[in-house]
């Protein structure tokens, strides 16, 4: 193939994924309208409706729904260099209980218990928020989805790195995963579908955080306390 | 626990379920006052009437002003408090917004969809944080800086995870204060430890502000290559090249920066003027169409961005005729100009005379005539006179619709006001060889040189007679009346008589109409109010 058909067939690509972009970004909105509509209704419905199973399976499979559509936008993004690194300084502790906030009911519902805890009060940490926010959102998700009773937010310096782990009590990664991980994070294995897609959108963000030459980066494992599997993010 | 009963609320959105939404989630917060806006208009006249402490905005209200306008026109305006919290509620990522968001930044950003838990948490942080930095934002609203100094190192010690913050107020603070040295060694501290592009782009600016050319450039480069996407880099970058007359290369940042943000009419119409300076009339075509567009519904509406855009579509046809297309956007636009600044004769005027040189073009001789009279006539009864550049352009075009004699008054008043300046009369001379407009101000600069010599060794009487003579020789000139009226102040502190005074009143009045774009317009205002107070 001459090179001028690889920069056609380059170019045809783009087109197809702001098609798919475009799309994305109106489902997301449209999500996000269907979410309100159903909290106006839930807020509606007597006390015993409240905590229906139902209502539950409604608000998390929309909750992850959502950080899917994020994560292909924020990927589409990262693709054609669109997606602007704004680091500013976080409070560690504000980022998780704002985390933990939007999952609040979630949480309820699923009778999980969730807890953080900060190497030091008060504590720093240089990055982007949002782009961060984004990563460990479908984390939690994830963690919801596979822990018995409770999920556990954790950060700490390593090395002048900032550690942010999410932890949870289910039967942790599969085997599998955890030797291939590499793979995942590489976007060369996608076959477990969201939970893959999540490895590779965290470790793009990660590494997207430099400082000094040194890049952040993603690991999984099942050596957490809780017992099950832990996700971390090194943010230099 | 935090108590909302006592907060001021008001929600902007343009769908009345979510404002709804919203207000329930409030309300299970025991929130009572909350107002509600469905567009922008709306919610700043609201600021108007009440000082609320927290509002809740969306950024994306359709049709009008987004969150960001509104965010700018209530600080513009003195209507929100370094106190309020104002919250920007985004139904996507905030990417784009932070990035257009240079000077005011909102508390916080809030994505849609979102549950009371989540609103709630960040309330309640954030009136913890306002509490926290209490002592820095009460003399901030009184723009007390020294005391903004204080307060920050104070908070800094006692509250080490709201240091980053107090950064940035003790960076505006000392800023404010002219403190440069200061500045300059909080910010390079600041980024040894960690590039930020916030401190990035406040060094390159500094660096530009002090003529540091080279310094701001290589800063500024380094900072790009770490945040390429950060626009404010470009756009300070820019302003380098233009001030090391690179204007080819300021286009090409300026470029860059558009491509990154394109949704700021003062960028847009930055970018145009370049294009404009670098003779490419298409880019300058598409930057001021963006300029008119986005300036639409800002307070920041700037009728230059029209007049601009008339006149690139007409520097594309060059000396022929511009295609219909062309001709019918230049009729809009100047149509629009004509309109929306219909009780501004300078304007009005400048329209009329944009759109008769295009009609010249395309051959409606006496159509043309008709406007360039109607122009004439309006320039007759200025209240406000033109700046030195917008005179000389007015002047040409006259003078090729034959309108020689208006040309040439127009020229002698520019000549009078801003005579001193060599650039200005550089500009006459190359319209005009007449004598008697080009060497009018001769001896009377002659006067004013004297009178400086003698101000600065402090000799006053005598300055104020080397300035009056100056001054009435060519009375509308604004450094001589300037001049004059600050001698006359400095005798009126120790022998206030009404003579004296009334003398410099005068000769204030005599420069009231210059143009409040002018650099001498603070001068100015300042000499008015020294004057009122004696």
């Amino acid at each position: 193939m001459s090179s001028q058909d690889e920069g056609l067939e380059e170019e045809q690509a783009l087109g197809f994924s702001t098609v798919i972009a475009s799309t994305v970004h109106d489902m997301k909105n449209s999500l996000g309208m269907l979410m309100q509509a159903h909290s106006a209704l839930a807020a509606k419905l007597p006390a015993e409706l409240h905590s229906s199973r139902e209502q539950a399976i409604i608000e998390y499979e929309s909750m992850r729904l959502n950080g899917m559509l994020v994560q292909m936008l924020g990927l589409y993004k990262l693709g054609v260099n669109q997606l602007p690194l704004q680091p500013v300084h976080v409070e560690v502790e504000d980022f998780f209980e704002a985390a933990l906030a939007r999952y609040h009911d979630i949480l309820i519902s699923h009778h999980i218990d969730s807890s953080y805890s900060v190497a030091t009060e008060g504590m720093l940490g240089f990055f982007d928020p949002e782009l961060v926010d984004s990563v460990i959102g479908n984390v939690i998700n994830n963690s919801i989805r596979y822990a018995k009773s409770a999920i556990h937010l954790r950060a700490w310096l390593e090395q002048e790195q900032l550690v942010l782990a999410i932890s949870d009590d289910g039967d942790g990664y599969p085997k599998s995963m955890l030797e291939a991980q590499s793979d995942y994070i590489l976007g060369i294995n996608m076959s477990s579908g969201s939970t893959g897609l999540g490895l590779y959108f965290g470790a793009r963000i990660a590494e997207q955080h430099q400082r000094n030459g040194v890049y952040g980066h993603i690991t999984i494992s099942n050596n957490s306390a809780l017992g099950g599997g832990e996700f971390r993010i090194y943010l230099p | 626990m935090i108590s909302y009963n006592q907060k001021r609320f008001l929600i902007v959105d343009d769908f009345s379920d979510f404002r709804s939404s919203v207000k329930s989630m409030l309300g299970q917060m025991a929130a009572k006052h909350i107002d509600i806006a469905a567009n922008g208009e709306e919610a700043i006249a609201q600021c108007r009437n009440c000082k609320y402490d927290i509002i809740l905005h969306d950024y994306n209200l359709g049709e009008g002003k987004n969150g960001q306008q509104v965010l700018e026109e209530l600080h513009q305006g003195g209507l929100i408090s370094p106190q309020c919290i104002f919250i920007m509620v985004t139904a996507e990522s905030s990417q784009a917004m932070v990035l257009a968001a240079l000077e005011f930044e909102p508390d916080a950003y809030l994505t849609k969809p979102f549950t009371r838990a989540s609103l709630q948490q960040r309330l309640d942080k954030l009136v913890e944080r306002k509490i926290a930095l209490q002592p820095i934002l009460a003399p901030l609203a009184q723009q007390q800086h020294r005391e903004v100094l204080q307060a920050c190192e104070k908070v800094i010690k006692a509250e080490p995870r709201y240091a980053p913050l107090c950064q940035r107020y003790k960076a505006d603070a000392l800023k404010a204060l002219g403190m440069h040295k200061e500045l300059e060694a909080q910010l390079t501290s600041l980024l040894a430890e960690r590039p930020m592009p916030w401190a990035l782009s406040m060094l390159g600016n500094h660096w530009l502000e002090r003529g540091e050319l080279d310094k701001a450039e290589s800063s500024l480069e380094q900072g790009m290559s770490q945040f390429p996407m950060l626009p404010a880099l470009y756009d300070c970058l820019a302003k380098v090249k233009v001030a090391k007359g690179d204007l080819i290369k300021a286009q090409t940042f300026l470029e860059q920066a558009v491509k990154i943000s394109p949704n700021s009419p003062q960028r847009q119409a930055e970018l145009g003027k370049l294009a404009r300076a670098n003779q490419d009339p298409e880019r300058a075509i598409r930057a001021y169409r963006q300029a008119v567009n986005l300036g639409r519904h800002s307070k920041f509406r700037d009728p230059e961005n029209h007049l601009n855009l008339a006149g690139s579509l007409q520097d594309q046809a060059g000396d022929g005729a511009p295609s219909p297309k062309a001709l019918l956007e230049i009729r809009q636009t100047l149509g629009d100009v004509s309109k929306s600044w219909k009780n501004d004769p300078g304007l009005t005027a400048r329209a009329d005379l944009a759109q008769a040189t295009s009609l010249i073009k395309a051959g409606k001789q006496s159509e043309a005539k008709q406007l360039a009279l109607n122009a004439s006539e309006k320039l007759g009864s200025l209240d406000t006179f033109f700046p030195a550049e917008t005179a000389l352009e007015v002047a040409s075009q006259l003078r090729a619709l034959g309108q020689a004699d208006q040309a040439d008054t127009l020229l002698s008043t520019c000549a009078e006001m801003y005579g001193d300046d060599p650039k200005v009369m550089a500009g006459i001379a190359e319209q005009t060889s007449d004598p008697a407009i080009l060497t009018a101000g001769e001896h009377a600069q002659t006067h004013n040189r004297e009178g400086i010599r003698l101000y600065q060794q402090k000799q006053y009487p005598e300055a104020l007679e080397s300035f009056r003579a100056a001054q009435a020789m060519q009375p509308r000139n604004i450094s001589f009346a300037l001049n004059t009226a600050q001698s006359l102040v400095r005798l009126l502190i120790n022998e206030p008589t009404p003579a004296l005074r009334e003398e410099c009143m005068a000769c204030l009045e005599q420069v009231r109409s210059m143009p409040s774009s002018d650099h001498r317009h603070e001068r100015y205002r300042k000499l008015c109010e020294r004057l009122a107070s004696l």
